[in-house]
């Protein structure tokens, strides 16, 4: 079910990526950031109190100015502070309903992002360590594993088991751009895992295949699950970390989606009529 | 009255690894802050930046929004904490040093005005016997109840402006809501005059202003609460009147009487009606037809004017309104509001928004209601107001006041003229909807009045209601069994109208008792008295069948503004609500009476035929006395006062039509308006009250007395120029009350 779920939900993104992913990662995440500072005003105008926030708003923002017209009394600039971190609460109170209706959507929506901004592909000729983690109980030293080299990726030497960290690493040589399949050989058994290599600038890249889990699925959603049988957890390529470059400076995705979604909510809340 | 006549008058795991690596975070940061020993205010805010980093991954920018705006006001509150305990030590020195500690020599700690414009002495002494009024007796037997005496003319700009200044007209330069221009005879608002802005840029159809319009107070002289705040003593002073433009001080004000609405003047309302037989020109309002079509209707709010274009015009404001006769109501759509409004219901303030242009926008607030829905539509729209939170000019010192009130107490009416006896004299509000307006307006001055109360424990509080003022003018008739306006107006209500406005009255008094401890006066007071105005006297129509003010070749009768008089023959024109001016030659445009002695001759000779002026129709004398400027005390601009003062009888007043100038045959006609009591007559017929907690010292106290009064209660020197006298003696100041309900 969750792997259906993903499967069309993550192609709402990949549709609507499509047309900028040869430009500008930035293209991309302004669009984003957009129309969630849209869904965010909706939200807040159909969940929440706006008469409420609006009131609120007003109180904190008078006993803000008690504090200039009654600079003079140590008394009352002392109650106007009382007056507005009650009034402060209370507005925050006013917000946790459109913040629990939001935490679902925002999550899925996150989710994807991170599959788009968070993660750099691999360039031709760079190297990357493949990490398998196993399930508890599962000692590396006994399971039987291979990974197998494909066209475009070359595995360099072989597989270090790490008995106290039940995982076992490979190093991976990438050398074709593309989308590439490894396949790991684990009692028997054949499993794949993407391994992305030199893509456009905004493309989607899967970190890790998981266990069937509603959790985990929940936070990687791109690839279908591994079967339930196998004594692994989940199969991982530890990609370089995106960035967004702004004049030279390198901002974490998350805080430039964060940023601009609330930029654009302010801007637009006139507009659509939201208190917030 | 006074309001139609100055009407007329022309807006992952760790970094790296997963997507949620920024959903953690680090317990060694915290641990870090401790050692580097911040205050805890910043261990505060500092834990609320590091648990708000994974609130704002779970719920993205929701959390943003309200992350954001509370952490920016618990910052700008602690600024401006930071500052004001930074600086009040050295606030404190400035004062010192600057001599303002004036409380040192202080008598009280804190003095409360109420002022509670039009009370008549004669009803709360009636009601007070009858135990109506037991807050009023209450102080009575605390202190003093006397009869105040108020100006010539009593008339309330006039007497809230002596009592502010402690002076005479003379020289406080006001003499009536109206003067009057000697070089084209017509008249202007006494008080202020707001002017164009001097610089503007042409762009196209645009006049674009590059500086403010200029907005003079024409009031002179010093309020008190001026030497008070000079003095370090902290004043609020509420819509008292004559006091906009707002004065700099140190204190806080909020504009009264006079202050305009939208469109400029005193208050214009509108009224909306689909029958075309309601379509007539009214005083203090407009029409707007409209259409219906399937209960649905196209119209539009009238606006301030345009000033941005060339060719001025008022901005319209689209209006929808969606009727539902089935169930007696209407949906409202203005300004991307909608509002469903009840028949017989106000609607709240409404924000409305004017764009004249350019981007630019006006703010004001207005009030609906729908006194019928079939068989046609007939609704009302209280004139425009200024609105407090976004102030087109200013109505408040500081500036920011009225924003504050606005945000903390909600809109309230800003108008001058709050209380709209004009959509009830015309008819357009019946009585119940005029009685509930107006309390709706009380009850706003009552929050204010009281946060302000709250906020001083030291200093001064004054604040006017002109609720008692307007009650009484458009009720007054229901205390006089033979006033016209009973048998030809509308007239559904009785005299318990006005009895409940005094217990109203009370009730405001008990409230404000309940406030008052340590050493505090409780003064309250009215401007003026009040009585039945049941026939009015075109004094003009007089001048003219008496051969002082002459008519155009050809004409019988003047329209509006003397448009028929022939100046240039005429010796004497009446204007403003008591005021005779002599047609002085080099004083006026087309003066007749040269100064000096022929000047004296002709007010003499008038003095002399208007006194005691007889009318027959009723068997009554209309005019008790005519007041010559030149015996009236004497100040700097007692050029600008009426050569000659008419004190009418009780019954009598200036007619409607004299007011505004017009000329016709009839000298005496019934009042048959709503407007049916009032107080511009005789001064001496038409005392105020005075009620205080505190014993004084004269018999028959003036309200010029008030401000020195109020000097030396704080312990300041009363200046030489003001007129009146203190009225207690501080060395029997008496407290007692107070200690006992501080005991308990």
């Amino acid at each position: 079910m969750m792997w259906i779920f993903n499967s069309v939900f993550g192609k709402i993104f990949v549709l609507l990526f499509y047309p900028f992913q040869s430009m500008s990662p930035w293209i991309g995440m302004i669009l984003i950031s957009f129309l969630t500072a849209l869904l965010m005003l909706f939200v807040y105008r159909s969940t929440s109190n706006q008469q409420g926030i609006r009131e609120v708003k007003n109180k904190i923002k008078a006993h803000l100015l008690e504090l200039w017209l009654f600079k003079d009394s140590l008394s009352l600039t002392l109650k106007a502070q009382g007056k507005i971190l009650r009034y402060n609460s209370k507005y925050i109170g006013y917000s946790l309903k459109p913040l629990l209706v939001m935490i679902i959507p925002l999550i899925l929506i996150l989710i994807q992002l991170s599959l788009w901004f968070g993660y750099q592909a691999l360039d031709p000729g760079q190297k990357a360590i493949l990490v398998v983690k196993l399930k508890e109980g599962q000692n590396p030293l006994h399971i039987d594993i291979a990974v197998e080299p494909s066209s475009g990726i070359d595995i360099e030497i072989p597989p270090v088991r790490i008995e106290e960290e039940g995982e076992i690493n490979w190093r991976l040589h990438a050398k074709e751009k593309g989308i590439h399949d490894l396949t790991l050989i684990i009692d028997g058994r054949r499993i794949t895992k993407e391994v992305a290599v030199n893509q456009k600038a905004l493309s989607r890249i899967s970190p890790a295949k998981v266990r069937r889990n509603f959790i985990d699925e929940l936070f990687h959603p791109k690839e279908a699950p591994l079967p339930g049988n196998l004594p692994i957890k989940k199969i991982e390529v530890k990609y370089p970390s995106k960035s967004m470059n702004l004049f030279g400076l390198n901002l974490p995705w998350w805080l430039v989606y964060f940023a601009l979604a609330i930029i654009f909510g302010f801007t637009f809340k006139g507009i659509f009529k939201v208190e917030i | 009255m006074k309001k139609n006549c100055i009407k007329k008058v022309k807006k992952g795991t760790k970094k790296g690894t997963g997507p949620f690596f920024f959903m953690e975070f680090s317990p060694g940061r915290i641990r870090l802050s401790r050692k580097r020993g911040l205050s805890p205010f910043f261990l505060i805010v500092l834990l609320l930046l590091v648990f708000s980093c994974p609130l704002h991954a779970y719920v993205g920018p929701g959390a943003g929004f309200a992350f954001l705006s509370s952490f920016l006001i618990i910052f700008l509150t602690f600024i401006l904490a930071l500052f004001s305990f930074l600086s009040w030590p050295f606030r404190f020195l400035m004062r010192v040093i600057k001599g303002q500690r004036a409380y040192k020599k202080s008598n009280i700690d804190r003095l409360i005005i109420l002022g509670l414009d039009g009370m008549e002495p004669s009803l709360v002494e009636k009601y007070m016997s009858e135990g109506k009024l037991p807050h009023f007796s209450k102080i009575k037997k605390m202190g003093v109840y006397a009869k105040l005496q108020t100006t010539t003319p009593a008339i309330s700009p006039v007497a809230w402006s002596s009592f502010m200044t402690g002076t005479s007209p003379s020289k406080h330069n006001i003499f009536d809501f109206l003067s009057r221009n000697p070089k084209n005879y017509l008249p202007d608002l006494s008080s202020a005059r707001i002017g164009k802005p001097q610089k503007i840029f042409s762009l196209g159809k645009y006049d674009i202003p590059l500086s403010k319009p200029k907005i003079k107070n024409l009031r002179k002289s010093i309020p008190f609460w001026k030497i008070l705040g000079k003095k370090g003593i902290f004043c609020t002073i509420l819509r008292v009147p004559i006091t906009f433009p707002p004065e700099k001080f140190r204190g806080h004000l909020l504009s009264g009487m006079c202050t305009p609405d939208m469109k400029g003047g005193q208050g214009t309302f509108s009224f909306y009606t689909s029958d075309k037989d309601k379509i007539k020109q009214r005083e203090g309002g407009i029409n707007i037809p409209v259409t219906i079509k399937k209960d649905k209707i196209e119209t539009y709010i009238s606006g301030p004017e345009n000033t941005l274009l060339r060719k001025g015009e008022d901005i319209r404001l689209p209006l929808a309104i969606t009727i539902d006769r089935a169930k007696d109501k209407a949906l409202l759509e203005v300004s991307g509001q909608k509002i469903t409004l009840n028949m017989h219901t106000f609607s709240d303030w409404i924000k409305l928004t004017f764009r004249p242009g350019l981007g630019l926008k006006i703010k004001a607030i207005g009030r609906f209601y729908i006194s019928q829905i079939h068989p046609h539509l007939e609704m009302y729209l209280t004139p425009l107001n200024i609105d407090p939170e976004k102030p087109a000019l200013p109505i408040s010192h500081p500036f920011i006041y009225s924003i504050y009130l606005g945000k903390l107490l909600g809109s309230f009416i800003t108008l001058g003229e709050a209380n709209d006896t004009w959509a009830l004299n015309e008819g357009i509000l019946s009585e119940e909807a005029f009685l509930e307006l107006t309390y709706s307006n009380h009850r706003e001055w009552e929050k204010m009045f009281f946060n302000a109360l709250d906020k001083t424990k030291k200093g001064l509080v004054t604040c006017v209601f002109e609720t008692t003022d307007s009650i009484q003018h458009m009720f007054w008739r229901y205390l006089d069994k033979d006033h016209p306006a009973l048998e030809r107006g509308q007239a559904k209500m009785s005299a318990k109208v006005i009895e409940e406005l005094y217990e109203k009255m009370d009730e405001l008094v008990g409230k404000t008792l309940e406030k008052i401890d340590g050493r505090s006066v409780f003064i309250i007071m009215s401007d003026h008295g009040f009585k039945s105005f049941r026939r009015g006297v075109n004094l003009n129509s007089w001048l003219h069948l008496n051969g002082y003010l002459s008519l155009k070749e050809g004409k019988k009768e003047s329209e509006e503004w003397f448009k028929d008089v022939d100046w240039e023959k005429s010796r004497a024109y009446a204007l403003g609500l008591a005021g005779i001016y002599i047609n002085q030659k080099g004083r006026e445009a087309k003066g007749t009476i040269p100064s000096g002695e022929e000047m004296k001759a002709i007010k003499k000779e008038l003095i002399s035929r208007l006194t005691g002026l007889r009318d027959e129709g009723d068997n009554s004398t209309a005019i008790n006395t005519i007041f010559d400027r030149d015996e009236l005390p004497s100040g700097p601009y007692k050029e600008n006062c009426p050569d000659l003062i008419v004190g009418y009888n009780e019954g009598y007043r200036i007619s409607w039509d004299s007011v505004t100038g017009k000329v016709n045959s009839t000298v005496f006609e019934d009042n048959t308006k709503a407007w049916s009591g009032d107080h511009c007559i005789d001064p001496r017929i038409v005392p105020g009250i005075f009620f205080c907690n505190q014993k004084i010292n004269a018999k028959s106290p003036s309200i010029m007395d008030i401000a020195p009064t109020i000097l030396e209660l704080f312990g300041l020197e009363v200046p030489s120029h003001m007129d009146g006298q203190p009225l207690i003696d501080v060395q029997n100041l008496s407290f007692g009350y107070n200690k006992k309900r501080r005991k308990k």
